[in-house]
């Protein structure tokens, strides 16, 4: 009998390629619609009735079996609660990566296993090495421009052992070939970015929906001299540079924050000692399966889609082998060993 | 006749207009159509007049609901989804009893009946001096005319309210240049639909009855929700209960076969049909339905094969469910 999988199917192209691959592969296959969200905002439209039904035109498409899991209590509770109680706390967090392991590899494993699911899948690029029947090991996609372990480092190795990746071998443009060889549904569907409930309007609004704000002063920070308004602290995040209303010469860079006074510090150097850093302090740390050992040459990402830079890992410290580019605390370092995603942490103000 | 007739940009916009006239409690069929039952919400307290299990509204029970407190009646002449035909002229007669009763009492709440005939013009004969009614909406994209046409029917004496204001164009009921354009072809639509009609009718009463038929041969247990005696010929609600017919309407419109379902489905936004459910449908019955809609573009032999698909979508989605 032919394993049975349960694929995420959000009603984009990936997901739709990846169902129609695990079909051809000879799975049993199930199309699930994980609805994380649903509610309109004022100005933003949420397009959950669009995805589900796009999702459901692919799996009827395909003569797979089709389902809704409604997650959004916990999805309410785990990824947005925790959203918006970080950016309260002046962190900026990064809400994909809750989803992920929260939701997705979570309880929509939870539930699949229990519908009688072997395996979960989903259209993230990434590739997963099993092990054994509990673990696994988390590689990166083939397809460096796409990769999407920075939003994995979080998962279990026993999840990703129940997990497939059909799309980690392949690039875009090559997904979005076989979809329109296919013929399906979503192959020339425009790609959604990042989190779906913000979607075109942005984080900013979305925050002032659920959060009281307030103006506050922009100070410069080598002259103490307050230069201009904002529209509140939550808003501003380290390294940003735009959106400050502080206009004339040289761009001016956040370079930290009091969330307390509500004050956002500035500086017009680049080489502002708070924008650079050589060594930084995680917490929430996560292995996938082990931790590095503090002499072995590692490396780390600090966005999605950043540049890979060499480093240490001793206990919670990363020492970075030059000073990059400093990350505003909330956001995720992913340390790599190669091709693999050996997990990672958040990165804590110091 | 011009001073009776207010055009509008399609029957949701007449049907808001009329509603806007509703003073007291509104009695309305609980099988309106949305811009109906919102319109009636929105501009007074709605009573839902409970349909009977073929979709009739009866004028008997139109009368017991008929109170002094209601203000505004409105049924619609054929049931958007079941397309039952209404006994219009009978409740007609019901409201006009009730207004002579309230003149000879002195009792000053005016009432007003409204159709919605949008779902009848193409293939019954509107005729508004039959049908005994005050206001009357119609569409001229469901007599093939263009869209954003409607028009709202107003029997001399009844006074509406303005909902749009500006230049005082039709009747300073409705301001704004006229879309001349668009009243004209649907003038011809209606035209061309009063001289077509009776052949029309018998045209797809009998695509009807076949296609009925070998759906029927195929499914003995198929669930036929519209009256086949009392529906418009164009209608045709079934049900396979147990079957997913929004996964029926995916797989048939993917073969050239455009249908509808009731089904609590994406598109819908998760609810399901209030006129199944006010005919007393099941959630299984509501979920399997599907509603065909035969019109001009029809014939034997695309009827027959669609037939053909609708069969095989079934029985392709029966297996699927059993494994």
């Amino acid at each position: 009998m032919s394993k049975k999988v349960f694929v995420g199917m959000s009603g984009g192209v990936d997901s739709s390629v990846a169902a129609a691959l695990l079909v051809e592969q000879g799975y049993d296959v199930t199309g699930v619609y994980m609805k994380n969200w649903s509610e309109d905002l004022p100005g933003m439209h949420c397009p959950w009735a669009e995805d589900v039904a796009d999702a459901k035109r692919v799996a009827v498409g395909l003569g797979i079996d089709f389902r809704v899991f409604d997650f959004q209590k916990e999805y309410k509770q785990n990824v947005v609660d925790y959203m918006i109680s970080e950016y309260q706390a002046g962190r900026t967090p990064n809400p994909d990566i809750m989803c992920n392991q929260e939701v997705k590899f979570k309880i929509f494993l939870e539930a699949s296993l229990a519908a009688g699911a072997d395996y979960i899948a989903t259209g993230h690029y990434a590739r997963v090495a099993h092990e054994s029947s509990s673990s696994a090991k988390l590689l990166r996609a083939r397809d460096d421009n796409k990769d999407q372990t920075y939003f994995l480092y979080r998962v279990t190795s026993e999840a990703l052992s129940k997990t497939i990746f059909p799309l980690g071998d392949f690039t875009k443009a090559e997904v979005r070939e076989m979809a329109k060889e296919r013929g399906l549904w979503t192959a020339s569907k425009k790609e959604s970015m990042g989190i779906c409930f913000v979607g075109q309007v942005g984080i900013r609004e979305f925050l002032s929906e659920y959060v009281k704000t307030a103006p506050g002063n922009i100070i410069d920070q080598q002259t103490g001299s307050v230069i201009g308004k904002h529209d509140g602290a939550i808003f501003y995040t380290l390294g940003q540079r735009h959106g400050l209303n502080v206009g004339g010469g040289l761009p001016y860079y956040v370079v930290g924050k009091d969330m307390e006074k509500n004050e956002v510090y500035v500086s017009r150097s680049i080489d502002n000692s708070n924008l650079w850093r050589k060594e930084l302090r995680l917490a929430d740390i996560h292995w996938i399966n082990q931790a590095p050992h503090k002499d072995k040459n590692v490396q780390v990402r600090l966005r999605h889609r950043g540049a890979l830079f060499d480093a240490k890992i001793d206990g919670d410290i990363v020492h970075l082998s030059a000073s990059e580019r400093a990350v505003a605390a909330g956001q995720s370092a992913v340390i790599y060993d190669g091709d693999e995603c050996l997990g990672g942490g958040i990165v804590k103000t110091d | 006749m011009a001073d009776e007739l207010i055009m509008t940009a399609g029957a949701t916009e007449s049907v808001n207009l009329a509603f806007n006239a509703a003073n007291g409690v509104s009695l309305i069929s609980a099988i309106e159509h949305d811009s109906v039952i919102n319109s009636a919400k929105a501009c007074s307290e709605v009573k839902l007049i409970p349909p009977m299990k073929n979709g009739r509204i009866d004028p008997n029970t139109v009368k017991k609901m008929l109170t002094p407190d209601v203000g505004f009646v409105s049924v619609a002449l054929v049931n958007h989804e079941l397309g039952y035909i209404q006994p219009i002229e009978e409740i007609a007669e019901i409201v006009k009893a009730e207004r002579l009763r309230r003149q000879e009492n002195g009792e000053p709440l005016p009432l007003i009946f409204h159709t919605d005939a949008s779902q009848a013009a193409a293939l019954i004969d509107v005729k508004i001096k039959r049908l005994g009614v005050d206001l009357l909406t119609l569409s001229a994209a469901k007599v093939y005319g263009p869209k954003q046409v409607g028009l709202l029917w107003v029997r001399p004496g009844v006074t509406l309210k303005a909902n749009i204001f500006g230049g005082g164009q039709e009747l300073g009921l409705r301001s704004g240049t006229e879309n001349v354009a668009g009243v004209v072809g649907f003038a011809t639509a209606l035209e061309l639909a009063q001289k077509r009609r009776s052949a029309e009718v018998k045209r797809l009463r009998k695509l009807r009855e076949n296609l009925v038929k070998d759906l029927r041969q195929a499914f003995p247990d198929m669930l036929i929700s519209s009256d086949m005696k009392k529906s418009l010929v164009s209608f045709l609600n079934i049900s396979f209960p147990g079957v997913d017919a929004e996964r029926l309407v995916f797989l048939l419109e993917s073969r050239g076969v455009l249908v509808a379902t009731g089904s609590a489905c994406a598109a819908n936004s998760g609810t399901r049909s209030h006129v199944l459910a006010s005919v007393g449908l099941s959630e299984s019955e509501i979920d399997g339905s599907l509603r065909l809609t035969l019109g001009k573009l029809n014939n034997d032999e695309n009827i027959k094969r669609a037939g053909e698909f609708i069969i095989e979508a079934v029985q392709a989605e029966m297996k699927r469910a059993r494994r």
